[in-house]
């Protein structure tokens, strides 16, 4: 693909407070996923994979850790030379009060000098917390075929599942006729990914025109894309086949990560095609001590493991004990269980420690129980 | 404090590390599966403040210089710092000419270039750490015209056939720098790192060169040891000496001594490498694995027991990998039993066979092997 003929811009500025304590200092983006990932890195690996060189990140809540962790470009390989990731905060400008990003669309408005300085065709435009790989580069081509305004990319969903999305009606050629927000009875089940192609000239027209609407919510899915619609615009639905998680619990995050442990797993991170670039830490490749049993898990670099683990996740850094056991877990990166602890059902949040002999999480079928502190040993 | 320019020296003629040497040179050797040897020493290099690296190569050059890259990796500034990497091939017509001499003298004009007034020359083959900024100090205090590192050990007897001994005297001042001869048990080992202004440095090639054209450059620090103030520094922590297969198998095996690794491998002196972006591994039933080093990118759902694995490898249902150092993208089929043995990379073993070895005398399963 020729520079910069569609450039993305990632949303990262919500926090997910659905996610509790994981949270509390991070944005959602910057959690911690599959081992030795955070969630931003799909949408920036599906970038770089996709040829697309030049990647606005557009962060709000508690944006420190990952305004800097965005900005190593290299770790993704957009550092060519006219390529780079961007951290775009809400900043102050001439003439202008200081303003939050009021919605996903007044993001990209209060960014438009940005994107001007590329002058891109197409602007895509991605969530930042969704875990998912997808050639954009398709998606383009589709838009492209289709003449279109717009273009959504959709994924079906189970029909009773589909009043919790975002709905897509369309013809039979993908048009989009219709668009429901969480509908009571809905029409199709092609629920939204929040994965949007446009047209820079038309886009920017109407986040001028929405900037100045005292009525809009500044949000694409609530205004932009019913605006467009009402005109009679040309928006197509790109219907995605594959494995996305919008991770928005820790239930559906610890979920994620069990998908992990499947033998013909859906997301695939094995796939030297289609490679998720991350973080690399200057740590042991993963020690399994002698008295270890590992029944079935999906374990990184740097950890250390002498106890138990049986169907677990387990991030960089993480150790298990002699004599403890992690069953059904996620352990996240720098989680140490102590010797002879017991960690079931459970996720548990980066660097805590269960003390000697502890027993945490929950057993049977309940929802997972998030460890955000230390647990004392017995 | 004054700067030092680090050179890894060519790897010494006589080391030849059997297979493993074929496919390339000793300091791209995969150690531990997820490093290769020379990153020990670019991260002492790197830990210390030197960001300014010259890195010998003989033969077979691509997996060291794709493996290098422009040293970003290490930690090196890319603007204030430079890896350089510095050929000499030169000498095929007899392997007698191999000599490091030969290989600064083919680069002669870049090192009369060096402006640090320290050179710190350090060796591809061996695995250690140490604070060069510390060496420099000692270096510097005790007015010595070359400081050289020694590890004392106590089984030069059976091991380190490859290696120098070290003769010093009670002050510390070097003797002599001879072969192991394996006559004692206890010895000081020369771990062939060298500090030195860069002038003494230069002046020690010229003087070799005038000597004997088979001359190496540890031949004439011996040589000039008595005209010359060479003084020894003893090293402490994890060391070893890769000088043939089975040390280079031993080497692996032992830092499956979990204490020798954490020794080895601290929080404040990181060991820098290039990710090859592996997901994790993953286990599934029937994975039975005891006392391993795991790289990412594995799959594992058989036995593995007192092993180093490489990234990207396959274990299959039933197999059985014992004592053994495997390297990357490696298969071993369902019910392979292998033990005893150095498996290059890319080697596919299908099912039901048996390759064993005694642990004295480990195996080698050479690169892109089938069977």
């Amino acid at each position: 693909m020729a520079q910069h003929t569609m450039l993305a811009m990632i949303l990262a500025g919500g926090r997910g407070s659905r996610l509790l304590d994981l949270t509390n200092k991070v944005a959602k983006p910057a959690v911690s996923y599959g081992g030795k990932y955070r969630i931003i890195d799909f949408p920036l690996s599906n970038c770089a994979n996709s040829g697309i060189d030049v990647v606005g990140v557009l962060t709000q809540y508690e944006s420190v850790l990952l305004g800097s962790y965005v900005a190593q470009g290299r770790r993704w390989g957009l550092d060519s030379k006219d390529s780079g990731v961007y951290v775009l905060p809400p900043r102050e400008k001439a003439d202008e009060a200081l303003d939050v990003y009021r919605g996903t669309a007044d993001a990209i408005s209060q960014n438009i000098d940005f994107v001007d300085n590329y002058d891109p065709e197409y602007l895509l435009i991605l969530s930042g917390d969704h875990i998912y790989k997808m050639n954009y580069e398709k998606m383009l081509d589709y838009h492209k075929k289709n003449d279109a305004d717009a273009t959504i990319a959709v994924i079906s969903v189970p029909l009773k599942e589909a009043s919790r999305f975002g709905i897509m009606n369309t013809d039979k050629n993908g048009r989009i006729t219709d668009f429901e927000e969480k509908p009571e009875k809905p029409k199709s089940t092609l629920a939204s990914m929040g994965i949007y192609i446009f047209n820079w000239k038309q886009l920017r027209k109407m986040l001028v025109a929405d900037m100045k609407n005292a009525e809009s919510a500044h949000d694409f899915g609530k205004d932009i894309i019913p605006t467009m619609l009402k005109d009679k615009g040309r928006l197509f639905a790109y219907e995605f086949k594959g494995y996305w998680k919008d991770v928005g619990t820790i239930d559906s995050l610890w979920e994620a990560n069990m998908d992990l442990l499947e033998k013909n797993s859906e997301l695939n991170l094995n796939d030297p095609t289609w490679v998720i670039y991350s973080e690399d830490r200057s740590v042991l490749p993963q020690y399994i001590g002698p008295n270890a049993k590992i029944d079935v898990a999906y374990i990184t670099q740097g950890c250390r493991i002498e106890g138990r683990v049986k169907k677990s996740v387990i991030f960089t850094g993480a150790q298990v004990g002699a004599g403890a056991r992690v069953e059904d877990s996620v352990l996240m990166p720098g989680v140490i269980v102590e010797e002879g602890a017991v960690v079931k059902r459970a996720l548990v949040a980066d660097g805590v420690r269960i003390g000697k002999d502890a027993v945490v999480g929950s057993g049977g079928s309940g929802p997972i129980t998030l460890i955000a502190k230390n647990v004392k040993g017995v | 404090m004054a700067k030092a320019f680090g050179i890894i020296a060519p790897p010494p003629g006589h080391i030849q590390i059997m297979g493993l040497q074929e496919h390339r040179p000793i300091g791209a050797f995969s150690f531990l599966g997820r490093f290769r040897m020379i990153d020990f020493q670019l991260s002492n290099y790197s830990n210390s403040d030197i960001d300014r690296i010259a890195v010998f190569v003989r033969t077979n050059p691509r997996s060291l210089t794709e493996h290098l890259n422009n040293g970003s990796h290490y930690n090196i500034n890319s603007k204030r710092g430079k890896l350089q990497i510095l050929f000499s091939d030169r000498h095929k017509e007899n392997d007698i000419y191999n000599t490091n001499i030969e290989g600064y003298f083919d680069n002669i004009d870049i090192l009369e270039r060096i402006h640090q007034s320290y050179v710190v020359i350090a060796p591809p083959h061996m695995v250690y750490t140490q604070d060069y900024r510390e060496l420099m100090e000692e270096h510097i205090s005790s007015g010595a015209d070359i400081t050289v590192l020694y590890h004392h050990v106590g089984d030069a007897r059976e091991n380190y056939a490859g290696c120098n001994v070290i003769e010093i005297d009670k002050n510390k001042r070097v003797l002599s720098i001879e072969r192991n001869s394996g006559t004692a048990k206890e010895r000081n080992i020369h771990m062939e790192t060298y500090v030195m202004k860069k002038e003494t440095f230069l002046d020690l090639i010229y003087r070799a060169r005038k000597i004997s054209a088979m001359y190496s450059f540890r031949m004439i620090v011996n040589e000039m040891c008595s005209e010359l103030d060479v003084r020894a520094v003893a090293h402490r922590g994890y060391f070893a000496a890769v000088t043939d297969l089975k040390s280079y198998f031993d080497a692996n095996l032992d830092l499956l001594r979990i204490e020798q690794a954490e020794d080895l491998f601290r929080d404040d002196w990181p060991i820098y490498t290039k990710t090859t972006d592996f997901c994790p591994s993953k286990y599934f039933e029937g994975a039975s694995v005891s006392n391993s080093l795991v790289s990412n990118g594995c799959v594992i759902e058989g036995t593995v027991e007192n092993s180093v694995i490489g990234r990207g490898c396959y274990i299959g249902k039933g197999a059985r990998v014992k004592n053994c150092v495997v390297s990357a993208y490696t298969e071993i089929g369902e019910y392979v039993n292998v033990e005893n043995q150095v498996i290059d990379k890319w080697v596919k073993i299908s099912h039901a066979n048996r390759i064993t070895a005694k642990r004295e005398q480990p195996g080698y399963i050479r690169r892109a092997d089938r069977l």
